[in-house]
């Protein structure tokens, strides 16, 4: 009990960042808006909500410019539809118009016709007390295009997480190891890449699900995905070449030296030839695109995150132990 | 000419957003209706499935060498 307290906070974390990853709604967010262009006029605008609760009488305008356009008649559908009714006044400055509903704002929503010097500005602009017409309490960011699928951050990341947990781990044994040519340490480091790549796998295979509902293709040529994809390979090379020598001193030592050199391409391939400035990557938190650290009020997304990180970490160390005393009994068994 | 190509094979795409813009009633519903949480299930499926194959793999090996262990 005392020695495998570990593997029941594993669980307990686990459990608990699961079902938050799973329970907390998404922020309310304007989600669709058509059409997408106005000229001066009458204009019908079809607003499509998600987790809104749109009400009669809410309050809805249009941004120009920080000038404001009232809407002459705002039907509510439902929660989430609604049909505003605007007369657009020609001369607006700017050529991109934003729609606000419920505090809720579309930006670019509209390409606007009949530019001019300005507008009479309108009396309905944002009110100040911005409460959360949702009522929900806690919620995760609602982005366009990630949508529910922002979920994914606590499960797709964690799985590098741990991948990278147990190379680290390993290639600290295969150092130890080199120091004093012990075959334990030897077994300790293939056990954990064999994990780690479990772990990397999942991620890559996860990853790849990620994209298609984001970027709209399983794997693209990103910068990001190609080195996953080469650690990958590096890790599968050092399992191939420890099959390949007979004598286990021997194995140990040049696999210890293989998985130095491996760990260094990881960190490499998976930090810093994606961080660099002048690389494009489609990826969060590479090339010159933002991470989720930057999304407004990202501690909403930490505080599941983190706890589901130190989970499955906690839960690859679990599978490393399992094979290590297999891997153990089978040198026992001379198997 | 790659460059050509490429804006040729891409032009529909574009053409095809635009012409989702106009017609939001089925996208709505297969998109923004539910949101995308096909994703994380999709995701949450393959790291069960990953994890639980893993175990059944090791499950096996154990027992290989407790019959080793009996028979010894």
């Amino acid at each position: 009990m005392k020695h495998w307290w570990w593997k029941f906070l594993a669980i307990a974390l686990l459990l608990v960042a699961s079902i938050a990853a799973l329970r907390v709604p998404l922020s309310p967010a304007l989600v669709h808006v058509s059409p997408s262009r106005i000229a001066p006029g009458e204009v019908t605008i079809e607003v499509t909500g998600y987790n809104t609760r749109f009400t009669d009488g809410m309050q809805a305008y249009l941004v120009n410019d920080s000038q404001y356009v009232c809407p002459v008649r705002v039907d509510v559908i439902d929660a989430s539809h609604a049909r505003i009714i605007a007369e657009v006044p020609a001369g607006m400055r700017a050529s991109m118009t934003d729609l606000v509903v419920q505090g809720l704002t579309y930006p670019g929503a509209f390409f606007t016709e009949g530019l001019g010097e300005g507008i009479e500005r309108g009396a309905c602009g944002p009110r100040a007390n911005k409460l959360d017409p949702s009522g929900l309490a806690f919620t995760f960011p609602n982005r366009s295009i990630l949508y529910e699928s922002i979920r994914n951050l606590h499960f797709h990341v964690p799985m590098w997480f741990t991948m990278i947990a147990l190379m680290g781990l390993s290639v600290w044994h295969s150092i130890k190891g080199l120091g004093d040519g012990s075959l334990d340490r030897d077994r300790k480091a293939v056990s954990a890449v064999h994990v780690g790549l479990l772990f990397c796998g999942l991620g890559l295979v996860t990853g790849a699900l990620w994209a298609r509902a984001t970027w709209g293709a399983f794997w693209t040529n990103d910068v990001k995905l190609n080195g996953a994809a080469v650690t990958a390979l590096i890790y599968l090379a050092y399992l191939v070449l420890r099959g390949s020598v007979a004598d286990a001193h021997k194995r140990a030592r040049l696999a210890a030296i293989y998985n130095i050199f491996a760990f260094m391409l990881l960190v490499l391939f998976l930090f810093v030839v994606p961080r660099l400035n002048a690389i494009d990557s489609l990826h969060p938190g590479n090339g010159g695109n933002s991470g989720f650290n930057d999304l407004d009020l990202d501690n909403r997304l930490r505080v599941v995150f983190y706890p589901a990180v130190a989970g499955w970490v906690l839960l690859g160390l679990w599978l490393y132990d399992l094979r290590e005393r297999t891997a153990r009994l089978a040198e026992q068994l001379d198997r | 000419m790659k460059k050509t190509l490429l804006l040729a094979l891409l032009m529909p795409g574009v053409l095809l957003a635009n012409a989702q813009d106009a017609a939001p009633s089925w996208l709505e519903n297969s998109l923004y209706g539910n949101g995308k949480i096909n994703a994380v299930i999709a995701v949450i499926a393959v790291i069960l499935l990953g994890i639980g194959g893993w175990l059944y793999r090791q499950d096996r090996r154990l027992k290989r060498l407790e019959d080793a262990q009996r028979k010894a």
